[in-house]
């Protein structure tokens, strides 16, 4: 495709009506091109223009109040201690020397990073902590996912470890706070089936969060792994947007 | 704008005074996409917490606020209905719930000018242009989708509706400033 054509794509890129396979390549092309950038913002504004249709619609007061408390509770909430940057997941196998080296690196990477996850934690809850992501992730045939935010959990991260059983603990860092009633929860994603849900944890005051979970046996294979955010108790399916995800599958 | 401004030097009461001038609008785009009042709540809330997290991220130089949010309102809108239409659709089509009365305060909010405006120019549009751009916008389907839905060839969908949005923006053209709030 030719610049022209991705130029004739924007005005439904700006209704969000392409399908799935013309916004990919349409996303790529805008990654690279300040016209096309500054075209599609000009027709987000003529978009936006039809909001005034809809009749307006007073909320409910309850809206407002649980916004506002949400924001003074992240106010009252110290900034969180930056965790150090995980690099890329290159888990493979333990087959060569490249790869056992790269276990010790991301080993090593763990310690650092759980460290920090909860320094104001008891050092020797930390350390049962350590220990046993360690052992998951250093289990022959485990493997490292990393999670990362979406728009609406930009900045977290989380890294899923799980070995051949399926027995999985997921670490998460910079999520931001839910809201009252509602926890974080884990999703296994296979194909094109519906999400199977995993468990549900939530943040702590820095925005860490800790799960442990049972994968299911679909998943073991090749899955994609997101987190969204669930009234207390979980959902059978996703009633939020993805926070964070995969973009690898296992 | 003063009032993102604000927001992302962390003032509550920017905030505040942020969701009092859209809540209206945005709730009732957010009621006119998921049609079910505790949905649309749950999605408003979700909007303006990212509004509180994402403020510094606005680009004056970019777009307006209006386009901002509501770009971002209505992003949060279409997601939430694809989510819940994987399940089953909410409510069925048609079964809208009753709108309340909104307050005198909101009214003033709320400009109808801008809402005449954007209805003159629509009722100016074929309905073949016009049925694209809403269906797009309210309801969340793709081009394939609503070639689908509307029995027309996908390449006459895709025509309407690029002609149809452009001559929205004609007809509005010198408006823009309206748009602003």
């Amino acid at each position: 495709m030719v610049h022209e054509d991705y130029k004739e794509m924007i005005p439904a890129r700006a209704l969000s009506a392409l399908d799935a396979a013309e916004e990919r390549a349409l996303n790529e092309h805008l990654e690279n091109c300040d016209e096309c950038r500054k075209e599609l913002e000009e027709w987000q504004g003529t978009a936006a223009t039809l909001a005034v249709v809809a009749d307006p619609v007073e909320p409910s007061p309850k809206v407002r109040e649980r916004i506002l408390s949400e924001v003074r509770k992240e106010l009252a909430t110290p900034e969180v201690i930056p965790f150090r940057s995980t690099s890329r997941n290159v888990w493979r196998s333990f087959g060569s020397l490249g790869a056992m080296a790269a276990v010790v690196l991301f080993t090593a990477l763990i310690v650092g990073l759980v460290v920090l996850w909860r320094e104001n934690r008891a050092i020797n809850e930390e350390l049962a902590k350590t220990r046993e992501f360690i052992e998951m992730a250093t289990t022959p045939g485990a493997k490292v996912n990393e999670l990362k935010g979406t728009d609406l959990g930009a900045g977290a991260t989380a890294s899923l470890a799980y070995d051949k059983s399926g027995r999985a603990m997921l670490m998460a860092e910079k999520l931001p706070s839910v809201p009252r009633g509602k926890v974080y929860q884990l999703w296994f994603i296979v194909g094109k089936n519906p999400p199977m849900p995993g468990k549900t944890f939530s943040p702590d005051d820095h925005g860490g969060g800790m799960l442990k979970d049972q994968m299911p046996k679909e998943a073991l294979d090749s899955a994609i792994f997101a987190i969204t955010v669930e009234p207390e108790g979980g959902s059978n399916a996703p009633t939020s947007p993805v926070y964070l995800r995969s973009f690898e599958v296992n | 704008m003063e009032l993102l401004k604000a927001i992302a030097a962390r003032d509550e009461a920017a905030l505040a005074q942020l969701y009092d001038r859209y809540r209206v609008i945005l709730f009732g785009l957010l009621m006119r996409i998921l049609n079910n009042r505790e949905e649309a709540e749950d999605v408003l809330q979700e909007v303006f917490l990212q509004v509180w997290r994402k403020a510094e991220d606005f680009d004056e130089e970019r777009g307006r606020p209006f386009t901002w949010l509501v770009t971002l309102g209505r992003s949060r809108g279409i997601d939430r209905l694809r989510t819940l239409a994987s399940r089953e659709r909410v409510a069925e089509a048609g079964a809208r719930e009753a709108v309340e009365e909104i307050s005198d305060a909101a009214s003033d909010a709320f400009k109808s000018e801008q809402r005449g405006l954007v209805n003159k120019a629509l009722a100016q549009l074929p309905d073949e242009q016009k049925r694209p751009l809403m269906l797009a916008y309210f309801d969340g389907l793709t081009q394939s989708e609503i070639a689908t839905r509307l029995g027309a060839p996908l390449g006459t969908v895709k025509t309407r509706m690029r002609t149809g949005l452009t001559n929205l923006r004609e007809l509005l053209a010198g408006q823009g400033e309206s748009f602003g709030f």
